[in-house]
């Protein structure tokens, strides 16, 4: 062959292997970030009605991620080599497991909101964000004392001798997993859902008249209180399942909390924190950005990256990418 | 209040009740908040109802003691301290408490006066000490001398505060928070991270900057250097009488700042901003002056901190330290220096206690006492109280040593007088299982269960509670002192937010909407 | 009012529970010199993170620990107590606890510090207190070895350093897995880093291509790494402590179709939980259930501690205790059942020597410095039943 045309195969693979990269970490980015969207959802929500930064948010997801672990001993997958052969119970075991985790959050959520946010609503503002602080470490820690500072493994790669990591669609040279697919489907439907439910029935509109002026909305004959309680429930509801996503992918631990919440804050705040359709977006693009920034600039540095992309929307823009901005009536 | 008596801005006849008042409050009763009632005009009533009778004199006695009289007896106790004590153990610690009440003194400048949550604080702490470890060291080879790398790098703590509290312009409270608290996570990763910046070794990376390779100078003035050990490896004393110094220094002299008209302009901003900017207050400066001295105090910490330890690591720097300083701050009261240097003192103090089984065992029961009696006072409920739990907890254990010999099997964790008491009562089984987390989570319902409910329901169910209580500290908690430390510190945080949000000496404060 | 005075109240309550407290520790800053009869009870300490990042390390040393104080007082006919500090990963508290247990007069040895951090900044004050300190997993080699050692002569381990794993995964590779290029992986924390300093150094010095990443110490999904991971690549070398992340990595390594085999350092060996075949790990011992004399002390753990698996920071944990009690023994054979200064025991340490180690094989100090003789590094591959199988007991400096 001439030089000529080992060049140009050359390059040919060098650009095609160039752009499977950047589709892989795309879909990285997409998982990642359908995880942050998930949480970023609750902070927002929370922040919208509450004006309260919940940053015992995190250790809920975390506990989502726990519950998932627990239902997957306790149905008996050990994790030890088990697989569980017909494909059908595969699927329908995975959905108890979210619905299951789904519910233990929520009450979590109720919980804390009773208990430690609800007694300060009309308190200063830094009062709730002090008590959720120690909701936080509270959490965390009793976790750690509950059930020990060890890494628990889904073992997910153990079901069907890791079809749901192996298998899967092709897009070009790339292969999409499974457990990527379902991932990214099941956030994105949880989110329509979601956005289904705050637009288009009266308990979200409730919602949306108390996040813009409680007062008001009171005095307008709705229920302050049970409308609180429902944005606690939507909120944490979804954080469980973000944990059982996550763990399903990664080892969960009693710390993951603080820095996932941290994350998921970060994609609130991006969007635009108190607008739902902000942090599916903040969520999203925080995923792709940390992708991106630890595949092309430098993985070491990858965090100092997010976090100055971050100080610097909020000196320039506060209000996030699809955010009002705030102001106050005196 | 007591601290308006300590504002020169009062003069004396303000403060002493007039005649026939005490008449007229008790008439009148102490008064709440409520909508469409003043204030100044509902607290007054409670304000001048003191307590009669000796306590009553007791506590106008307490009262009437200048601050600086109090200072001298801090001063004194913790100077007394080293020569109470040989303990390398207890001088540390006192040293480790001073050094939480120096931090908690700076935060009080920016949450408590300035009323900002700034989450990023321990950065300033950290870089304090790390910019210590820079300028005194082998690490650049720069060796500069304590006297001046001390007040160069207050500076620099006071400057980094103004330039981190820049955002605080454009940004209010939860804003202002979010962004603290991120460049928390950038100083994080920087420190973590920072041996290898464009090839140059910056802050040590992981392993921070300390040992024989770094050799971090030791505290020295007029070239009389003060080493960090004995020769029998025990704590140098002078470290604490430095500490002492500085503490004496920074808490004077953020009084007079506090008596200035920065502080009353500080205290304005904090019980409602909007109308101080109204008043034509600078506000945006006074948040920035608010920044800047909390940090140039914490930065001041820092380079003590990092001449004792002879060495700076990024693990130091951390989250649940930021935690702690709140804890203390929040407990102490918000707003009150004598409350947030009493804070330090408990919660330190209590975190200590909590490392050894035995002595956290005391701690526990007579702090369940004390809560007892301050709740139900000396009353027919309190012995009902104490009296049901004992004898459930006696009726329990004997019942289940009858039934299985293993539940009571096991042994009290450490040591003291309570542990043959406690072998008696509480029921040990010589190994938990699954029913530790069970037991755990029943009694956080039960607890927060216990404050739904009232009444002589509540006392009823307040007995079997305890005993539960009794039963996960022995245990479940007993056996892992340290996450116990940090469950407490949670739980601290959020009762009190819930319950008393002032503190122990802090003012209550109502925000007006 | 009322707040001053429950504020005096809190105040006093506090004082007099932390006087009652220190009443026992509180002793003469000459602790080191009294005398103790070898029939009452003394103490050893150890120090170690029990909670935060590195919990899962401190936790799993405390429980053999306790195993290991439990059955071997008896054999050495000592009376032990164990008195474990949490350094929560953080030096300064490692310097106050040790400050506390210099300053108790019953303490005659210490286990640990179990990081090189702590080791670093406890070992002056432990030294000059004449305390012994043993540690099972402080692998820093400058603690030991060069010009400037940066802990004292009274700092012992019984485990090989950083540099003798790092070189001996890198001359396995070259020599017998003959790669062309290597992915290096560290999680920003002092060991992972050290190991791959370790391994990049002797690879690039063989000419070798290296491609070095970093990951936050707190991630588990490492999709955006293995990405990067280059389709040539024939090992990547991510020296974590935490087995879960080992398996995690290798996983997805498969996922994204990698030709790159895991390769991983001391901290990943857990056949429980680290087993995909194909992997390679490197340990300073073999699974310590190869030896049979090791069956009653693993049945015997396994009892006290029913839901833990065996992991590779925990057997050393017993060794340490071991040599240490081995030691105290010693001194107070020496002193004719009294030790009359603590500083005897650090005499001792390094005459001991053990048969039937739980690492395997017999156990000394070697004679240049406080570290194992003949430390030594084994190289195990993930077989497909997951087990793990000794590929290279003979390349080890």
């Amino acid at each position: 062959m001439s030089t000529l045309s080992v060049l140009f195969d050359a390059s040919h693979v060098l650009a095609s292997q160039r752009w499977d990269e950047f589709l892989q970490q795309t879909i990285n980015g997409l998982t990642l970030g359908s995880v942050y969207a998930l949480i970023a959802l609750g902070y927002s929500m929370v922040y919208g009605v509450l004006k309260l930064l919940n940053f015992a948010h995190g250790d809920v997801y975390m506990v989502g991620a726990f519950i998932g672990f627990g239902m997957i001993q306790w149905l008996g997958f050990r994790g030890a080599g088990d697989t569980w052969a017909p494909v059908v119970s595969t699927w329908f075991v995975l959905l108890v497991v979210l619905a299951v985790s789904m519910a233990g959050t929520a009450g979590l959520g109720v919980a804390i909101e009773r208990f430690a946010y609800r007694p300060l609503r009309d308190a200063p503002r830094i009062a709730p964000l002090i008590s959720a602080l120690g909701v936080s470490f509270f959490i965390a820690y009793s976790m750690q004392l509950m059930f020990g500072s060890q890494q628990r493994d889904y073992n997910a790669f153990g079901i069907d001798n890791g079809k749901l990591f192996l298998d899967g669609v092709d897009i070009g040279n790339v292969r999409v997993p499974l457990l990527r697919i379902i991932i990214i489907v099941s956030a994105f439907v949880l989110m329509l859902l979601l956005w289904l439910l705050v637009t288009r029935t009266r308990t979200g509109k409730a919602m949306r008249a108390t996040s813009f002026d409680r007062e008001a909305a009171a005095m307008m004959g709705i229920d302050i209180d049970r409308v609180i309680v429902f944005t606690f429930v939507l909120g944490s509801a979804l954080a469980g399942p973000a944990g059982v996503m996550f763990a399903l992918r990664a080892p969960a631990s009693v710390t993951m909390g603080f820095v996932a919440g941290l994350k998921g804050f970060t994609a609130a705040v991006i969007g635009g924190i108190g607008s739902i359709p902000g942090a599916m977006g903040g969520g999203l693009i925080l995923g792709m950005a940390e992708a991106y920034t630890q595949g092309y600039i430098s993985s070491k540095w990858s965090d100092l990256f997010v976090f100055v992309i971050l100080i610097g929307f909020m000196l320039f823009r506060p209000q996030g990418l699809f955010g009002k901005a705030d102001i106050r009536k005196v | 209040m007591s601290d308006d008596r300590l504002d020169p801005y009062d003069s004396g006849s303000l403060s002493a009740p007039l005649p026939g008042a005490a008449e007229a409050a008790a008439a009148e009763g102490a008064t709440s908040p409520a909508v469409g009632r003043d204030e100044w005009v509902a607290r007054h009533g409670a304000n001048l109802a003191g307590r009669g009778g000796i306590v009553g004199t007791i506590q106008a006695r307490l009262a009437s003691v200048p601050w600086w009289a109090w200072l001298a007896v801090l001063v004194a106790i913790v100077a007394l301290i080293p020569v109470g004590f040989e303990s390398g153990y207890v001088r540390r610690v006192a040293f480790d408490t001073l050094i939480y009440m120096l931090l908690a003194l700076g935060l009080n400048v920016v949450v408590g006066w300035g009323g900002l949550l700034d989450l990023g604080y321990i950065a300033f702490y950290g870089i304090g000490a790390y910019a210590y470890a820079m300028l005194s060291s082998s690490h650049f080879d720069v060796h500069l001398p304590s006297l001046v790398s001390i007040p160069l790098i207050v500076a620099l703590g006071a400057v980094v505060g103004l330039l981190i509290g820049l955002p605080s312009w454009r940004l209010s409270g939860d804003y202002l928070a979010i962004v603290t608290l991120f460049f928390f996570q950038l100083f994080i990763t920087i420190t973590t991270n920072g041996d290898d910046v464009f090839g140059i070794d910056l802050t040590g990376g992981s392993n921070g900057i300390s040992g024989v390779a770094a050799s971090v100078d030791p505290l020295s003035f007029f070239g009389w250097e003060l080493p960090q050990l004995t020769d029998a490896g025990a704590f140098n004393v002078a470290y604490i009488y430095v500490a002492l110094v500085v503490f004496v220094i920074v808490f004077v002299a953020l009084r007079f700042v506090n008596l200035s008209r920065t502080g009353r302009a500080w205290r304005s901003l904090r019980e409602d901003p909007l109308a101080a900017e109204m008043m034509g207050m600078p506000i945006n400066w006074l948040k920035l002056m608010a920044f800047s001295f909390g940090a140039a105090v914490a930065a001041l910490t820092g380079t003590i901190f990092a001449s004792l330890n002879a060495g700076v690591f990024p693990n130091t720097f951390q989250f649940p330290l930021l935690i702690t300083v709140y804890a203390m701050v929040i407990l102490g009261g918000a707003g009150s220096m004598g409350g947030v240097v009493l804070g330090a003192i408990i919660v330190n103090v209590l975190l200590e206690v909590l490392r050894e089984p035995g002595d956290a065992r005391y701690v526990f029961y007579v702090v369940v006492l004390a809560g007892l009696v301050a709740v139900l006072r000396f009353s027919v409920r309190l012995v009902v109280v104490l009296g049901g739990t004992i004898l459930l907890g006696f009726a329990v254990h004997v019942i289940t040593s009858v039934v299985s010999d293993r539940a009571v099997a096991g042994s009290p964790a450490g040591g003291g007088f309570l542990t043959g008491a406690v072998d008696r009562w509480v029921v040990l089984p010589d190994s938990l299982g699954a029913w530790a987390p069970i037991s755990y989570v029943a009694l956080v319902a039960a607890v927060l269960l216990l404050t739904t409910i009232s009444g002589w329901w509540r006392i009823a169910a307040l007995v079997p509670t305890l005993y539960l209580g009794a039963f996960v500290w022995e245990n479940v908690m007993l056996a892992k002192p340290e996450p116990t430390r940090y469950i407490l510190l949670g739980a601290i945080l959020v009762t009190l937010m819930v319950a008393r949000p002032a503190g122990i000496l802090g003012e209550r404060r109502v925000e007006i909407v | 009012m009322r707040r001053r005075w429950l504020a005096v109240t809190a105040l006093v309550a506090i004082v007099v529970a932390a006087l009652a407290s220190t009443a026992g520790a509180g002793s003469s800053a000459t602790a080191s010199s009294q005398a103790l009869s070898c029939k009452s009870t003394m103490k050893v300490a150890f120090l170690t993170p029990l909670t935060g990042d590195a919990g899962f390390l401190g936790n799993e040393q405390l429980s053999w620990a306790k195993y290991a104080v439990k059955t071997l007082q008896k054999q050495y006919g000592l009376k032990i107590q164990l008195l474990a500090g949490d350094t929560q990963l953080s030096a300064d508290l490692a310097s106050s606890l040790a400050q506390k247990y210099i300053a108790d007069p019953k303490v005659v040895g210490v286990l640990g510090p179990s990081t090189s951090g702590a080791v670093q900044a406890t070992s002056q004050a432990l030294f000059r207190a004449g305390l012994a300190h043993v540690s099972p997993s402080a692998t820093r080699t400058a603690l030991t070895k060069g010009n400037e050692k940066q802990a004292t002569p009274a700092f012992f381990r019984v485990v090989p350093d950083d540099d003798i794993q790092g070189p001996a995964d890198a001359l396995y590779m070259v020599d017998k897995l003959k790669v062309k290029k290597v992915v290096v992986v560290d999680s920003q924390e002092p060991y992972s880093v050290g190991l791959a300093n370790s391994i990049e150094r002797t690879l690039k010095a063989k000419g070798i291509t290296t491609q070095r990443e970093s990951v936050n110490v707190n991630t588990s999904d490492f999709s955006p790494i293995v990405t990067k991971v280059p389709g040539d690549a024939d090992i990547v070398f991510f020296g974590t402590q935490q087995p879960p992340k080992a398996q995690t990595f290798a996983q997805q390594l498969l996922e994204q179709g990698k030709k790159a085999k895991l390769f991983s350092g001391d901290g990943a060996n857990d056949p429980d939980k680290f087993k995909v075949p194909g992997s390679y790990v490197s340990n300073f011992a073999a699974p310590i259930n190869l030896f049979p004399y090791n069956k009653n002390i693993i049945a015997g753990w396994q009892k006290d501690n029913p839901n833990a698996t065996l992991g590779s920071f925990g057997p050393p944990t017993y060794g340490s205790v071991q040599v240490l009690f081995n030691a105290i023994k010693r001194a107070c054979d020496a002193g004719n059942g009294t030790i009359k200064n603590r500083r005897d025991v650090i005499k001792q340490v390094k005459k001991i020597s053990v048969k039937n180690w739980i690492l395997g094989g017999s156990f000394r100090f070697s004679t240049k410095t406080n570290d194992p003789l003949n430390g030594r590094f084994y190289i195990f591959q993930i077989q497909s039943n997951g087990s793990y199988k000794l590929v290279d007991p003979t390349i080890g400096s």
